[in-house]
């Protein structure tokens, strides 16, 4: 068998964390979410508008039911591929796996997982469609703008988003097997200045209508495009750290 | 002698520290082989830059004549057991079937026997092994593996003296019916004296000794009596210890004695004892740094 799937077999070793984890902590924050806006009642209220045509009564616009049941399973994510590295490097190595072989098995391992993931999210999509949000209009695998779209797109969306969050994890715990601590604190203070800078240079130049603009012009294949590229990015900068890790 | 793991200039500096000074050094394939030092001498850096594992600041190491960093296809061939090994959060029998995966060689049937001999529970966590259990774990692996290069790094440690014998004896039997080239970094060199077939001495990060081991028996002689006597015996002679307590004298002289030397009739208030392969590394691995360039006995 080649060596990048035994990296992947070596992973599933521990099927609970990477196959029932997400799933159990999505089903918590599932259940979490409908209870609570069981509590809520749907509005139904009206307001006056003065119009051309006097005062009119029109009706709210519905409050948002949207939960956030779906940020667990991406702090899952994250966590999971911190792990795969921080974890199960030294071990790999001492079975004679080299640091190519095991970030691409791992990178693999994070994509298959993924897609597979994302398939579900899409699944679930439908059927909180077909259920009118779970009977409360709850909106818990249908999220505005990002997964809004046809199933195709949501289906790819997700994957996407959810690889890159395995890639970044990744990093990270590339990053920690080589610098321990203040490497990981010194790669967040990198991306949080390379966020402020991006702020920055849209503020300096005013271009901030224009970056509005963009984004709101921007489909959710478009969307899934960017975040795409950023992976790309991830998997790459991964790569280049990876290569003089040592246990 | 066919070098299985040739070292050329092997150089590892950390933080301007030497850990390892201009090694070169050839392991003999099909051979047991003993790496020995004290503390930080460099063995187990020079172990993990075998393995692919560190990285050398100059020079190079070869396993059957390529290099192993990142090299899947060697390897496969090499398994290393480290003292000091992290594990995932694994039960020892997730451990043993990874390992089986991996290992071209691997021996379910030897790594179930040894399972059994050191008494190990594939259902308990890694994690919660004692210290002896785990290095213990590391031996089911390193020997089940059957790599063609195994490197064992203090693989005893924490080992009661029944498992560290069991070791000894599955190793050694094991090694028998399918001989393969193996590198054991040890303190207990004694324990280990009758198992070996080259030595390897460090010190400071440099090769020390590299030597035959069946040279080495006898390649120093401690010899005790009456101080002027001792004396008349070790003129001409290098000695590298000398202890004296009142009028008694006893010296460690270097080199081979011919038979006349050892007629007791020739002076019979001398005794003369064979100094210990663990004296004898004891004795190389502490000269003064002018007086450690690599010796070459054999």
């Amino acid at each position: 068998m080649n060596t990048r799937l035994k990296v992947v077999r070596y992973h599933l070793l521990k099927k609970f964390d990477y196959l029932a984890l997400p799933w159990a902590w999505t089903a918590f924050g599932f259940a979490v979410d409908l209870v609570i806006f069981a509590m809520i009642p749907v509005s139904h209220g009206y307001h006056q508008v003065l119009t051309a045509h006097g005062i009119v009564q029109v009706p709210n616009p519905p409050s948002s039911r949207d939960a956030g049941g779906l940020g667990g399973i991406v702090a899952v994510y994250f966590a999971l591929g911190v792990l795969s590295i921080a974890r199960g490097l030294p071990f790999a190595f001492a079975l004679g796996v080299s640091r190519r072989s095991y970030y691409a098995g791992t990178a693999l391992l994070g994509a298959v997982l993924a897609v597979g993931n994302g398939l579900a999210i899409t699944g679930l999509q439908a059927i909180e469609r077909a259920t009118g949000g779970w009977g409360e209009s709850v909106h818990i695998f249908r999220v505005p703008y990002v997964l809004d779209g046809p199933w195709y797109l949501t289906w790819l969306t997700s994957s996407v988003a959810l690889a890159l969050l395995f890639g970044w994890g990744m990093w990270y715990g590339i990053v920690y097997r080589r610098w321990s601590l203040p490497g990981t604190v010194t790669l967040t203070a990198a991306q949080v200045t390379v966020l402020v800078a991006a702020v920055l240079t849209i503020t300096w130049s005013h271009a901030w209508a224009g970056t509005g603009r963009f984004f709101t012009a921007l489909s959710a294949a478009g969307l899934t495009g960017l975040l795409a590229v950023l992976a790309a990015a991830l998997l790459a900068g991964g790569y280049a750290t990876i290569r003089r890790v040592t246990v | 002698m066919t070098a299985a793991i040739t070292v050329t200039g092997l150089t590892r500096r950390y933080r301007g520290k030497l850990t390892l000074d201009h090694v070169s050094v050839g392991i003999e394939e099909g051979a047991v082989t003993g790496l020995l030092g004290r503390n930080g001498a460099g063995k187990t850096t020079l172990m993990r830059i075998i393995a692919g594992q560190e990285f050398a600041s100059a020079g190079s190491v070869q396993v059957f004549g390529a290099s192993p960093a990142e090299n899947d296809r060697i390897l496969r061939r090499m398994a290393f057991v480290r003292e000091d090994q992290a594990y995932p959060d694994f039960k020892v029998g997730d451990a043993l079937r990874a390992a089986s995966w991996f290992y071209p060689n691997w021996s379910g049937e030897l790594a179930d026997s040894l399972m059994t001999d050191f008494a190990l529970p594939r259902n308990r966590a890694v994690k919660k092994l004692s210290r002896g259990m785990r290095s213990a774990l590391g031996i089911v692996i390193g020997l089940a593996a059957r790599a063609e290069v195994t490197m064992l790094d203090e693989p005893y440690a924490g080992l009661d003296a029944v498992a560290t014998q069991l070791f000894y004896d599955r190793l050694l039997a094991d090694y028998a019916e399918h001989p393969r080239t193996i590198l054991l970094s040890t303190h207990q060199v004694d324990e280990a004296a009758g198992l070996l077939e080259r030595v390897v001495v460090m010190d400071q990060g440099r090769v020390v000794l590299d030597a035959a081991a069946d040279d080495l028996r006898g390649a120093a002689t401690r010899v005790s009596g009456p101080a002027l006597a001792v004396a008349e015996f070790t003129a001409e002679r290098q000695v590298w210890d000398r202890r004296r307590m009142g009028s008694q004298e006893s010296a460690v002289v270097v080199g081979p004695l011919d038979g006349t030397d050892r007629r007791p009739a020739r002076n019979p208030r001398l005794t003369l004892e064979p100094v210990s392969l663990q004296e004898l590394v004891r004795y190389v691995g502490t000269r003064p740094a002018q007086d450690t360039r690599q010796r070459t006995i054999a």
